[in-house]
């Protein structure tokens, strides 16, 4: 069996990955892509811990985290849509209603 | 106008509401569990008549076959007066047997509406019923159903003559026959409730059904002021009643009839002064209800509704409420079973309330010349008759004087029987008038262009002479005058005579203080003498006074058997019923040992006639026939003075009818044109200016005040909202010139604070 210190290692190089990705990133949906690694990447250590105490509530999280990840994504995609319909484009950097 | 014969096929949909009791009754049902029929018949017919009328309106059938709703919601107070009676035969005939119990009463309680589980002190649950649904039923609660429900037939009876041939109503009649079932179906529930939450909520149900009625005309600007005043009017009284129903739950932890009557004073551990507060604020419910002073100037605006809505809401039924709700105090003061010592004052006040509102109702009633506003001022007088023999009637049970305090409820109760018998007929009485006078106005003024309005169908100072041009009319009015007025042997008198007798003996016996409204019943019984003869002398006698007279017909279907009917209840009920010991029967719950007269009937009646005419207390004898003295002969005479007089030559009508025409004349005629310049007269015809004062007071309190709450809100509740508003939108301009709008930098600003969080975390724990 694998060390779970090593899966824990996995899982923070995959967070790292996709928190830079986001910051990075100028395409809305590689963004939406990235959001989605750290937060399997939450999961992965779950799961780990998970096996390692043997205890079930960690796959219980996970399982509960999938499902909440489909339906934001889901959300998500619907937001950029309505963006590129009303901006044409999905380039963060053309989002910038706030700034004034 | 249909043929009245063949109009009577249209009574075929009542069959099988007829049918129900006695299906009921073969299959095995107790009568007592069919009550529930009572109130729900009206119930289901109200959603029925309103829809159906909305989707058919204006149909063939639905006009001349259903008379847009009339017949549905007469089979429907069919069920319920049918049920009422099944019940009140069961009831007597079981009498004998369960008149030993507590007032020979009848629960039945068919489910919990509100419980509680309680947790108590030892760990232990237990479900406390708060609210059930059932029926309380007694002789006062029988006597009441058979009334209302009576009535309510009868009138709705009469108005689809009444309403469906006036065509002001067309098409709209069904908003009346859903209003008006729906408020049958409230009073039927008030007077069946066996706690005090459902007799408020029946009770509220009424007050809107009152407003809705009243506002039947709401075009006409007099019909929704009239709406809106009776309604906030009762409204006052309605909120003293919900704190009056708010102190006794606090006193008792249950509204339930059963818990309360069952030991009003806990073992003796009830505060009376409480008690007291909560009585009065139930009282002072009642007062609004049943229009007494001071909140008595809603009832005569209120004849602003259709005559049918007056007969049946604001003379029969609805105005009883109060008294019904004053008639179950007694269990509280009667110190002779469980009752709370140190009550007294109660009665004495209900005994002042109504005396002083009898004579100044009956002074009121002397000047007005609107048919109905007579009545409406005749209809609170005789109430304050009902409260004054009420509270003298609580007096006697504060001080356990039982044999007395039972003749004079049970007294009372009987006049209310008899009244709500004579003025609901009064009133369909007018109301033919009326519309016969209406006819023959339009009918005279055919074709021409004329202006409605400066011709008043109610003023009786344009009628006269109608008594051969109205025969069942003027005898029903005559006979139902006589009652009201209490001409011996008749209806009233039975009753009338009981209550001034009764207050008499508890002044002059008793209590000095009772001298005010023994002496204020005395002088309006000379009073009621006075005003009801002359508004009949008004109507029917002498000479026309406006040329529509000669063209008055009775001809109008569904409007004379109601009156026929309740002529005979009303002449005869009196004697007939006292003869049957109903004074004994309807004091019946708060009599606890009192036995039932197993005399024959000749005995009976002798003991009857001795009672009313030569009691045995020389000082009763006098009253007595003071009383009858003013009543019969000193009012009919004046009224006849002024405004009697014989009908025009080869006119007649029915015999009686036709001597006392001729009797009135006889009196000489006394002009009144100078008296009626006086100020006092002046101030009766603007009815004492409460109006005016009460008016006044409200526009110098209520007013200020609302103008104050309104400049409060606006300024300072909206002023800070506003404030926080803007100096958030100020605040977010301020903020907005540091974001850059990129996501990324968002995101970038989200994992930097993250991160400094976990780590001051990790310090401050490390």
């Amino acid at each position: 069996m694998i060390d779970p210190s090593w899966i824990a290692a996995l899982g923070v190089i995959l967070f790292g990955i996709g928190l830079l990705g986001t910051f990075y990133h100028k395409n809305a949906i590689v963004v939406l892509m990235c959001i989605e690694l750290m937060l399997n990447a939450a999961n992965l250590n779950f799961v780990a811990a998970a096996s390692h105490y043997g205890d079930v509530d960690g796959w219980v999280f996970t399982a509960i985290a999938i499902a909440i990840a489909a339906a934001e994504v889901a959300i998500g995609l619907a937001i950029l849509l309505s963006l590129y319909s009303t901006q044409g484009t999905i380039s963060l950097d053309a989002a910038r209603e706030l700034s004034n | 106008m249909g043929d009245s014969g063949n109009e009577y096929r249209l009574l075929m949909p009542l069959i099988p509401a007829l049918l129900i009791v006695p299906v009921l009754a073969i299959a095995g049902v107790e009568s007592v569990d069919a009550a529930f029929l009572i109130v729900l018949a009206p119930f289901i017919a109200f959603p029925i008549i309103l829809i159906s009328g909305q989707v058919y309106n204006g149909k063939p059938t639905w006009k001349g076959t259903l008379k847009e709703g009339g017949v549905i919601g007469l089979s429907s107070l069919l069920v319920s007066l049918s049920t009422a009676v099944w019940i009140l035969v069961d009831y007597i005939r079981g009498a004998r047997e369960i008149s030993e119990d507590a007032g020979g009463r009848v629960a039945a309680s068919w489910m919990d509406w509100i419980s509680f589980d309680v947790l108590h002190s030892d760990y232990t649950m237990s479900s406390e019923r708060i609210i059930g649904v059932g029926v309380w039923i007694d002789s006062v609660t029988l006597m009441l159903l058979f009334v209302a429900t009576f009535l309510c037939f009868l009138i709705c009876w009469f108005s689809l003559g009444y309403m469906n041939t006036d065509p002001i109503n067309e098409n709209r009649n069904h908003r009346f026959y859903a209003e008006f079932v729906l408020f049958a179906m409230g009073m039927f529930g008030m007077v069946l409730a066996d706690n005090f939450l459902w007799l408020f909520i029946f009770w509220e149900i009424m007050g809107l059904c009152s407003y809705l009625l009243i506002g039947f005309y709401f075009w006409k600007e007099s019909a929704a002021y009239a709406a809106k005043k009776a309604f906030l009017t009762t409204r006052v009284g309605d909120v003293f009643l919900m704190v009056g129903l708010l102190i006794l739950y606090d006193i008792y932890g249950s509204l339930e009839f059963s818990v309360i009557f069952a030991d009003p004073s806990i073992h003796g551990t009830v505060d009376s002064d409480k008690l007291f507060w909560a009585l009065m604020m139930l009282f002072v419910g009642a007062v609004g209800k049943s229009a007494q002073f001071p909140l008595h100037v809603w009832l005569p605006d209120a004849m602003e509704g259709p005559t049918p809505v007056s007969a049946l809401i604001h003379a029969a039924t609805m105005v009883n409420a109060g008294l019904y709700l004053v008639a179950r105090m007694v269990p509280f003061v009667d110190i002779g079973h469980h009752g709370v010592a140190g009550l007294d004052e109660l009665g004495l006040i209900v005994a002042y309330i109504g005396g002083i509102t009898a004579f100044m109702a009956a002074s009121i009633a002397f000047v007005q010349n609107d048919i109905k506003k007579v009545l409406a001022y005749s209809t609170m007088s005789q109430l304050a008759y009902i409260f004054t023999g009420l509270g003298v009637s609580l007096w006697f049970y504060s001080h356990g004087k039982t044999d007395a305090a039972t003749l004079v409820f049970g007294g009372s109760m009987f006049h209310l029987f008899n009244h709500a018998m004579a003025k609901g007929m009064l009133f369909m009485a007018s109301g033919s008038v009326i519309h016969e006078v209406h006819h023959a106005h339009d009918h005279l003024h055919e074709g021409a262009d004329h202006d409605h309005h400066d011709f008043d169908p109610q003023d009786m100072r344009n009628m006269g002479g109608l008594a051969s041009k109205m025969p069942v009319t003027s005898a029903a009015m005559m006979i139902g005058s006589m009652s009201i007025i209490g001409i011996p042997l008749i209806g009233g008198f039975w009753s009338k005579e009981a209550i001034v007798a009764k207050t008499w003996k508890a002044s002059l016996d008793y209590e000095p203080l009772m001298f005010g409204p023994a002496i204020l019943v005395l002088l309006t019984a000379g009073m009621t003498g006075f005003y009801m003869s002359r508004m009949w002398f008004m109507t029917f006698a002498g000479e026309p006074k406006h040329e529509v007279v000669e063209h008055v017909h009775e001809s109008t279907p569904w409007i004379k058997e109601p009156l026929v009917i309740l002529s005979i209840i009303s002449a005869l009920g009196g004697f007939g019923l006292s003869v049957f010991g109903i004074v004994k029967w309807l004091a019946k719950p708060y009599s606890y040992d009192l036995g039932i007269h197993k005399d024959s009937f000749i005995d009976q009646v002798i003991y009857e006639l001795e009672h009313a005419f030569l009691p045995e207390d020389p000082n009763l004898r006098i009253v007595g026939w003071t009383t009858i003295f003013l009543s019969l002969v000193i009012g009919p005479i004046f009224a006849a003075r002024v405004h009697g007089g014989s009908l025009r030559e080869g006119q007649s009508s029915g015999p009686l009818v036709s001597w006392l025409v001729w009797l009135s004349g006889k009196f000489g005629s006394q002009d009144v044109t100078e008296m009626s310049k006086s100020s006092l007269s002046e101030a009766l015809q603007n009815r004492l200016y409460f109006d005016y004062y009460y008016e006044l007071a409200l526009s110098k309190t209520v007013l200020p005040l609302a103008a104050l709450a309104a400049w409060f809100d606006r300024t300072v509740i909206d002023g800070i909202i506003k404030k926080v508003e803007s100096n958030s939108v100020l605040g977010s301009i301020q903020i907005r010139r540091v974001t850059t709008g990129r996501a990324s930098d968002y995101i970038l600003m989200a994992a930097v604070g993250a991160l400094s969080i976990f780590a001051l975390a990790w310090g401050v724990s490390g």
